[in-house]
């Protein structure tokens, strides 16, 4: 527990992992999980590599949770406080829920590096079909791949890391998830990740429906089918009290608006209801029925729909653009976090107050004046000199009053003297011989030439027609492929020389065993797949060649240290 | 640059001027010089106002005997601030050219709830509720009272401003509603009792259309400006509506039953005064018998809303006896407000005059005329006596008490219509008395008649010659001026059919058509396709709009919109329509694009501008007709064709055509903004529509664009938008749409000059 200076968001004691008692933390970047008579953490899982949260069934006599990892392991924890199963529960959901609202900003921020990578591979052909050999394939894993291409690719993460632009949510991206009927007196619903969250980032209340109900009272599945089955998600919706799961949200969307109206101190320009200057009763002037909607509640509640809709489309990219031009972390990008979205607001809270028709601001804003003044000018009636032009700031002002200082006049060349060499020149080249007295003479020039072209007496050894015409596209494409994968692993191989600490050292030994599984892996069965095509084997002997090179280099070097280690 | 407006000096605070405005001052200014009234129609944005400023300012400064004051009146608050800001500008230049600071003094004026500055007052949102604390805290009583117990709350600022702020006025300068707020703090007066007294003498007043043509609010703001004023009226092309509003009064069966309530608590009062301060009703009495004016004279604070009868018929005689009494004009006042109840109870429709109403009256409950006409001023004084501070809540008895004095002051021109339910819910009794004023001149009549010159001005006026008819007013000059472009910045058509060539229209018989509402559906689609930034769209109305937004999505139609654009829709709730709005322009500012919906005749259609990026389309789904089976609509038809010998239809058209005319002109200002309008009805291509639409539209209207379908609309604007699209420069313009002071003064341009203006 000394060992870590992070924050510890949640300390559970009496759980028991692999039968043995301890105390699991909840830090603030991973899980961990202590021994109760040691003092270091016997486990310990970063969220970022947690998969999955399982939790035992209601009924169960063990109240338990399982962590599965990315890498396919899992640890299971056991809640055996002693009061009983009520407090037992009562830790297990403790945990449950603040994992619950930890996992999703790590799995972002592991999503966006696998996005990262992935993007990396499609864009470099060649470094998608080295990671097919060597990691799909098994030589290496996909963490050594990645770490050995991260000192490589620094410069292109460095690009990707800084904060684009982010991308907003398309206003009709309800009408992607078209319904299908199934044929059996169904429908189907396509979803994809990308429209979930974008229904995340514009209906906030489904997304807290779904944090409160998955995966404990739901299935994913379920939820997503009570959606589509709500009136909520049926714009036509009226509260008619129907008891479904999003009855609520519905409500806290009209308070929403309702609360979005009353921040009505916006642009004076555009507040309608400040635009008259009457302040008389209803009973005066003539009623008139503009004023009046339909008395259809439907198409009325539709409208509103759609403004409280697009209003939050508008605002869902606007969170997107100022988390991202604050450069914050990435995941903020993603799914913006509710502090983030709270100073947002607060932000524009304050902007609107000033803006407001200044009922009991002191000053009248500035920005106000501005408008009206924009509002007013006519631009093409005013002469161009008007503009003030920026201002300019000198850093050290004595350059600018100074001006630029002569060079010396020794080092000028005078435009005489550059005439002058310019003549040299041309006369130089004009009087210019070749002396071939050193040169072959034409005869064996040519004789040399055609003797070391295909058929040529000293082109003997090879084949007499050129390689590519002797073997087919796909074989040359594996040798070629071939060779890639090899050379990226030399070039590990030999980066390890001078072996002069421990970490290249065990990276040594790591790609000896790695060259040793290309061989038996790769290079062999290439080969024998050659000798059953009746193919001259000597096509692969400079692969055994590069590959005995730093065989016998690994081997020389395994001797001296192991000899160095005796003596 | 300084010009010479037909021997004026003028000083325009620009380096270039649109040969229109040139052309706009000179009318303007023989107007001025015959002492006369004129209507000037000229192209939204293109500098209407300043120019305008520009040239009555010069005749201010030159002519100081024949003219002292500029009146301008506009819609919207918005708008009177850009007025004022513009006015700035001018005497900026004016001060920088002449190189001494001018004596000029103009400001604006609005409802104490734009200017209040009392700590509490000031937080109050609803504009009623603002004047009522503010009554109750600066009536002449609450301040009486506060003389012997200096407990009762008073508003400092008022109280400062009182004592000092008549003695020292207001410097000459600009301003605007900011400024007199900053300048009332500083000084620590109400900004808004200092901007009323400061109208007296200023030279020009900025303020909105009802402190001159509410009687109730001009009789207290505007009744000491003058005579020798220019009254102009900006955005004038619906200033006959406002004019019917202000006389207009409608009471529902609820607003008598809090009228019941009111006069309840009166009689409490009073029977509670009668004990403790019986001198107070004698001396009221007393007053009474001599005659109301002079008591209530220099009083301003105490009313709140005044006499809603114009300043003309002002009331010379004494109240009747009947009334003189508190406790019998209460039984009056109880009487009257019980008829009317029973009145209400019906189960068809009424119609009558306002003589008819009078004699059934006197018929059924003896209630006579005469005493119906002090009415008003009657409760007022009432009121004052019983030193009510709460205003507001009186206010339904205070509008029982206008419609008497209205009723009983004008037969001619007004109609009663007595409606037992409305027409959408037939089922739902909900009776409402409309008192409606139908003749647009009474309202106006005083203006004219009193000020020098009269100024009716917008960019859309057309047909001109309907203007003088309505207001019945007999103008000096009427001018419509096109608009010069160097290269044509708007793009008008009538788009007549879908693609599948059934014709598209909102005409009655087929606007619920599947296939109408699918075409208007496409072409929408088509436009938020292929226009960048904001489109704006305009029904005919809320219902029609709702309808066709929810068959839209049932087709579909409104995912392939929101493919391209955002979309946001006006709704009746003023609101919520502020907050799309605001999302709207959000949307056209950050570059993703949206379309708004909105409806002809509403708010957002009424005072909010589309300029550039905000309204690079419009379009006009439909002809907006205003609902013609109202009965008041019909009412009023009916006395336009006998009083005026306007036909309905044609009438009808004008005001469809004025409010398309006004939609789609909200999307341009100034000559470098370029925008395509839509309209979408075949009937639109009917000469006699085409005919009332603007000369500046009209003039674009080629004949090739008047009969489009869906495809060719959207090729006509993506041509457009192509040829909007290459660089536009000054070089372009000038000489053609945009003069020096020397190509103004150039022999050969003045004959240029007068094609581009069309006198009626």
């Amino acid at each position: 527990m000394a060992t870590s200076s992070e924050e510890v968001l949640l300390v559970l004691n009496e759980v028991r992992h692999l039968k043995r008692d301890g105390s699991l933390y909840l830090m603030t970047e991973r899980l961990a999980w202590q021994d109760d008579g040691k003092d270091v953490f016997s486990v310990s899982h970063f969220y970022a590599d947690i998969k999955q949260q399982k939790i035992s069934p209601d009924g169960s006599s063990k109240i338990q949770l399982q962590i599965l990892l990315h890498r396919g392991n899992s640890s299971k924890f056991q809640f055996v406080n002693h009061d009983g199963p009520p407090s037992q529960l009562k830790d297990r959901d403790a945990a449950k829920e603040l994992l619950q609202q930890l996992l999703p900003r790590f799995r972002s921020r592991a999503n966006k590096e696998l996005e990262q990578k992935n993007k990396m591979l499609q864009n470099d052909p060649e470094l998608f079909q080295l990671y097919k050999d060597l990691v799909v394939s098994g030589v290496m894993t996909a963490d050594q791949f990645w770490d050995s291409r991260k000192n490589n690719n620094s410069i292109s993460k460095d690009a990707g890391d800084c904060p684009g632009q982010g991308t907003g949510v398309s206003a009709a991206f309800l009408s992607e998830i078209q319904p299908q009927a199934d044929g059996c007196n169904g429908v189907k619903y396509n979803l994809t990740p990308d429209i979930i969250e974008a229904i995340f980032r514009i209906y906030p209340a489904v997304k807290k429906k779904h944090l409160e109900n998955v995966p404990n009272n739901l299935s994913e599945k379920e939820f997503w089918t009570r959606f589509f089955q709500s009136q909520y998600f049926h714009r036509d919706r009226i509260n008619t009290g129907s008891k479904d799961l999003f009855t609520e949200s519905a409500k806290l969307d009209e308070k929403g608006m309702k609360e979005e109206a009353a921040k009505a101190a916006l642009n004076p320009f555009l507040d309608i209801q400040a635009l008259t200057d009457k302040s008389l009763d209803d009973g005066y002037g003539a009623k008139t029925d503009y004023g009046r909607g339909s008395a259809d509640q439907v198409n009325s509640s539709i409208v509103k729909r759609f403004n409280l809709h697009n209003t939050r489309v508008l605002t869902a990219s606007e969170n997107a653009d100022s988390t991202s031009s604050s450069a914050t972390n990435a995941l903020s990008k993603l799914i913006p976090n509710s502090s983030l979205a709270d100073k947002d607001t607060s932000h524009t809270n304050h902007v609107n107050n000033h803006n407001g028709p200044s009922t009991s601001t002191s000053a009248p804003s500035s920005s106000k004046r501005a408008r009206l003044q924009e509002a007013i000018s006519y631009k093409d009636l005013k002469s161009h000199s008007t503009g003030m032009g920026v201002s300019l700031k000198l850093q050290r002002t004595e350059g600018y009053y100074h001006g630029p200082m002569p060079a010396q006049a020794g080092n000028m060349v005078s435009p005489e003297e550059i005439l002058r060499a310019v003549h040299v020149v041309q006369r130089d080249m004009h009087e210019y011989r070749s002396n071939q007295s050193k040169l072959p003479s034409r005869q064996t020039a040519a004789s040399v030439l055609s003797e070391l072209s295909p058929g040529g007496a000293l082109m003997g050894g090879s084949s007499q027609q050129p390689m590519h015409t002797l073997y087919g596209n796909d074989l040359q494409q594996e040798i070629s492929r071939m060779y890639v994968a090899l050379s990226e692993l030399l070039r590990h191989f030999w980066s390890c020389f001078p072996v002069s600490n421990k970490t290249l050292e065990e990276k040594l030994l790591r790609m000896n065993d790695t060259l040793q599984q290309f061989q038996s892996k790769k290079l062999i069965p290439f080969k024998e797949s050659l000798a059953r095509q009746h193919l001259q084997p000597n096509l692969t002997d400079h692969l055994d060649d590069l590959l005995d090179t730093a065989f016998r280099k690994f081997a020389s070097w395994h001797s001296k240290k192991t000899g160095r280690g005796l003596t | 640059m300084k010009l010479d407006v037909d021997g004026l000096d003028v000083l325009f605070p620009y380096e270039f001027i649109y040969p229109e405005q040139f052309m706009y001052m000179r009318e303007l200014k023989r107007s001025l010089d015959a002492k006369g009234h004129c209507v000037l129609e000229m192209p939204s944005g293109t500098g209407k106002t300043i120019s305008l400023l520009s040239l009555i300012v010069a005749y201010l400064l030159k002519h100081p005997l024949e003219l002292t004051k500029l009146i301008y009146c506009s819609r919207t608050v918005p708008e009177l601030e850009k007025v004022v800001e513009e006015l700035k500008l001018l005497i900026d230049y004016y001060e920088q050219e002449t190189g001494e600071k001018s004596n000029i003094l103009g400001l604006a004026l609005s409802s104490r709830k734009n200017l209040c500055i009392h700590p509490e007052v000031s937080r109050e949102i609803y504009g009623k509720a603002v004047d009522s604390k503010c009554h109750s805290l600066t009536a002449s009583y609450v301040r009486e009272k506060r003389e012997k117990d200096p407990s009762v709350p008073v508003c400092d600022f008022f109280e400062k401003f009182d004592g000092f702020g008549r003695e020292s006025t207001l410097t000459s300068g600009v301003y605007n509603l900011d400024d007199l707020k900053d300048a009332g703090k500083q000084k620590g007066w109400c900004p808004y009792f200092l901007s009323r007294y400061t109208i007296g003498y200023a030279n020009i007043v900025v303020y909105s259309y009802h402190y001159l043509l509410d009687p109730k609010i001009a009789e207290l703001v505007s009744k000491e400006l003058s005579k020798e004023s220019v009254v102009v009226f900006d955005e004038a092309h619906n200033i006959d509506n406002v004019c019917i509003d202000s006389l207009s009064v409608h009471i529902t069966r609820r607003s008598l039953d809090k009228a019941c309530n009111n006069i309840d608590t009166l009689k409490k009062k009073i029977d509670r005064i009668k004990d403790t301060d019986a001198e107070r009703l004698k001396d009221e009495y007393k007053r009474l018998v001599q005659g109301l004016r002079d008591a209530s004279a220099a009083r301003n604070t105490d009313a709140h809303l005044a006499n809603p009868v114009l300043p003309d018929e002002v009331l010379q005689e004494a109240v009747p006896g009947n009334i003189r009494n508190a406790e019998h004009f209460l039984s009056f006042l109880s009487r009257l407000v019980e008829y009317l109840k029973v009145r209400l109870r019906i189960q068809h429709v009424v119609s009558e005059s306002p003589a008819s109403f009078l004699k059934d009256i006197y018929n059924k409950v003896c209630i006579e005329r005469k005493p119906l006409r002090f009415c008003a001023e009657r409760l007022h004084s009432l009121t004052r006596t019983l030193q009510l501070t709460d205003i507001d809540d009186l206010s339904p008895v205070t509008l029982v008490a206008n419609f008497a004095t209205l009723v009983s002051t004008y037969t001619k021109g007004f109609n009663l219509i007595i409606e037992p339910f409305d027409d959408k819910t037939p089922t739902i009794i909900n009776p409402i008395l409309h008192f409606s004023c139908m003749d647009a001149s009474i309202a106006v009549k005083p203006i004219f008649d009193r000020f020098q010159s009269v100024v009716i001005t917008s960019g859309t006026l057309s047909p001109l010659d309907m203007y003088p008819k309505i207001l019945d007013f007999r103008p000096v000059t009427m001018a419509s001026f096109t608009m010069t472009l160097a290269r044509s910045s708007i793009c008008p058509m009538i788009c007549s059919r879908g693609n599948d060539q059934v014709s598209i229209t909102s005409k009655f018989e087929s606007r619920e058509d599947i296939a109408v509402i699918r075409n208007y559906g496409n072409l929408l689609v088509e436009i938020s396709c292929s226009v960048p930034d904001g489109v704006v769209c305009f029904f005919t109305s809320y219902i029609y709009m709702e309808s066709i937004v929810a068959s839209w999505y049932e087709q579909g139609i409104i995912e392939k919109i929101q493919k391209n654009k955002l979309l946001f829709i006006e709704t009746p709730d003023a609101a919520e329509t502020s907050v799309a709005l605001h999302n709207y322009h959000k949307a056209c500012e950050n570059g993703r694009g949206a379309v708004l919906l909105s409806v002809a005749r509403g708010k957002v259609s009424e005072g909010i501008d589309f300029d550039h990026h905000f309204g690079r389309a419009v379009i006009m789904f439909g002809i907006p007709y205003v609902y013609t089976q109202s009965r008041i609509l019909k009412a009023r038809l009916e006395y336009l064709r006998d009083q005026f010998q306007i036909r309905e239809n044609d009438f009808l058209t004008f005001d469809a055509m004025r409010h398309a005319a006004q939609c789609v002109g909200r999307a341009l200002r100034g000559k470098t903004d370029y925008g395509i309008m839509i309209f979408a009805d075949k009937r639109f291509s009917r000469a006699d529509k085409r005919g009332k639409l603007p000369r500046w539209i009209q003039e674009h209207m080629k004949d090739s664009l008047l009969n489009l379908s869906t495809d060719e609309v959207v090729q006509v604007s993506k041509k457009f938008l192509r040829e909007m699209a290459q660089p536009f420069r000054r070089e372009d313009q000038l000489g053609h749409s945009l003069l020096t002071l020397e190509q103004l003064e150039s022999v050969d341009m003045k004959k240029k000059l007068d094609q581009t203006i069309h006198h009626n």
